[in-house]
């Protein structure tokens, strides 16, 4: 009995959510007086779990998001990351990877991925390495001295998403990455994610209005409704890992991308 | 046969104009009066060198000068009045009317306050210069794209290293355009000035050969204040290229981009 208590102990403290949202709400200052755009949203995300959030245009997922990352403050409720407060942002634990490129055009990519390390005045040598082990690890070794303009959409994404990974963040957050992108590069990146994600064991949440993109990259879909954006249905994902393309093909695939849609539609 | 390329028109045009400047007056199509040949303006102009030098080094000092008032004001209003939403809502419709004055009128002003001498043309050119540098900075930070910002404050960047690494590079592009513009302005501004009410620079030199007639003279004060121009504009251009090599790789062809770089390796295809 001892025995299982300590047990029980020890899993409590492996199992700190990576994120941890209680009692979230959020109501802004809109033209014709306040705006609920996010109610009561609590949600847990297990550490190294790649988490969807999907919803209608507008329903704050991406108000969410940036309250993730550190960038807005909530009306109220609270949000912790690794078991501390988010106040401010904080790039050693949370990552954040946008939707358009964010990447500087007046850097090289390789400065781009060093940036998050130069605004902390790491030496030269050392972030010059880990910017290179990062491009590595996106597929882009040997194009660091490019500019962004002379990358294309799917690579400047994995550019991003190797800046989001500067600091060895727990958790990386990812607000439509791939939205800009073609439908062959966007399965192709999304694909490229989830080989990333295995080799660096992150917590994962991503937001994407693609329920076959969903599907595919999650262990669990968060269903959003449209404003004031509510949590309607958690989905688990039980498609075997790794994941592959002809999977989308299955029923099982089918049936969840289904059972999000209804959910999605229904909502006036 | 294969087109001449542009640059190769562009000359043959630019000595056309030339032999025609040369041939016009010599076969008395227009008066000397008028346009006195081009051989016979660069020999007074070769003549006169002494006076030419000293006049243009005056110009020239009255430029650099109202050049620096024109850009150090114009890029301080203009990076405060872009930064601060309360103040461009207060400033930026006035100074867009202001810009719209012409503000030659108040050189005589100018003259009874700084008197005739080169004080009044730096002040004057100085403000002819400020507005399009002011107008342009307070654009160029305030159309800065808000997704570079977010992602830099994301990154846990300060508002200093905001202002140092993303607001001042992001900005640069238009800024250097308002310095092309205001500086030519201040050319404007100092060479009028000169002209109106003066003892001394190239405009003065035009305005006092222009009274007496001396038509190769007032020409070759011309020739100088346009190679004087010229030269402005080609140093801009060069400060241009040094500094936006990304926008100006941006420009050019992408296979010239690919094969300069031939030697990387096999890319991703996403």
């Amino acid at each position: 009995m001892q025995h299982m208590a300590n047990m029980s102990a020890v899993r409590d403290v492996s199992l700190t959510p990576a994120v941890d949202v209680r009692g979230l709400s959020h109501v802004y200052a809109g033209r014709e007086g306040a705006v609920p755009a996010l109610s009561d949203i609590a949600l847990e995300v297990p550490a190294g779990r790649f988490v969807v959030i999907v919803g209608p245009s507008g329903c704050g997922k991406t108000s969410l998001l940036m309250m993730l990352a550190g960038l807005r403050r909530p009306t109220s409720g609270t949000i912790l990351c690794d078991g501390r407060p988010i106040a401010k942002p904080d790039p050693a634990r949370v990552g954040v990877v946008f939707q358009e490129a964010s990447l500087y055009p007046w850097l090289t990519a390789l400065d781009n991925v060093e940036f998050p390390l130069a605004l902390k005045h790491a030496p030269r040598e050392e972030r010059r390495a880990r910017a290179e082990a990062m491009l590595k690890l996106v597929g882009l070794e040997g194009f660091g001295t490019r500019y962004p303009h002379e990358l294309s959409g799917g690579m400047k994404q994995r550019v991003s998403i190797a800046r989001g990974l500067m600091q060895d963040p727990p958790v990386l957050l990812m607000d439509e990455p791939f939205a800009a992108l073609d439908e062959q590069t966007r399965m192709t990146m999304g694909h490229e994610l989830l080989r990333i994600w295995s080799q660096t064991s992150k917590t994962v949440v991503f937001i994407t209005h693609s329920l076959t993109e969903a599907v595919y990259l999650a262990d669990e879909v968060i269903v959003m409704s449209a404003r004031p954006g509510r949590i309607l249905d958690r989905i688990a994902i039980d498609l075997p890992r790794p994941r592959t393309y002809q999977m989308m093909a299955t029923d099982l695939f089918g049936r969840l991308r289904e059972r999000i849609w209804e959910q999605i539609r229904t909502v006036p | 046969m294969t087109r001449p390329s542009p640059r190769t028109v562009r000359r043959l045009i630019g000595l056309a104009l030339l032999v025609a400047w040369e041939a016009i007056p010599r076969l008395g199509i227009l008066p000397e009066l008028f346009i006195p040949p081009l051989t016979k303006t660069l020999y007074v102009l070769w003549l006169d060198r002494a006076i030419y030098a000293a006049a243009l080094l005056v110009t020239l000092y009255e430029v650099a000068v109202a050049m620096l008032i024109a850009c150090g004001v114009g890029i301080l209003v203009g990076a405060v009045v872009g930064g601060v939403a309360s103040i461009r809502n207060l400033m930026l419709p006035v100074f867009s009317s202001l810009y719209a004055v012409p503000i030659v009128i108040l050189y005589p002003v100018f003259t009874a306050w700084f008197g005739i001498g080169s004080e009044s043309k730096i002040a004057f050119a100085g403000v002819y210069g400020f507005f399009p540098v002011m107008l342009s900075t307070a654009a160029g930070i305030r159309t800065i794209d808000e997704q570079y910002l977010i992602a830099a404050r994301s990154m846990g960047a300060s508002l200093p290293q905001l202002i140092i690494r993303v607001i001042i590079p992001a900005s640069i592009p238009t800024v250097l355009a308002g310095l092309r513009l205001g500086g030519a302005l201040t050319i404007i501004g100092v060479v009028v000035s000169e002209m109106l009410t003066s003892a001394d620079g190239i405009g003065y030199l035009v305005t006092k050969n222009r009274t007496t007639l001396d038509s190769p003279r007032v020409f070759a004060a011309i020739i100088v204040i346009l190679a004087l121009s010229v030269v402005f504009d080609l140093a801009v251009r060069w400060i241009e290229r040094r500094t936006l090599i990304w926008q100006i790789a941006g420009r050019r062809e992408r296979p010239d981009a690919r094969t300069s770089r031939g030697a990387m390796p096999a890319p991703a295809t996403a």
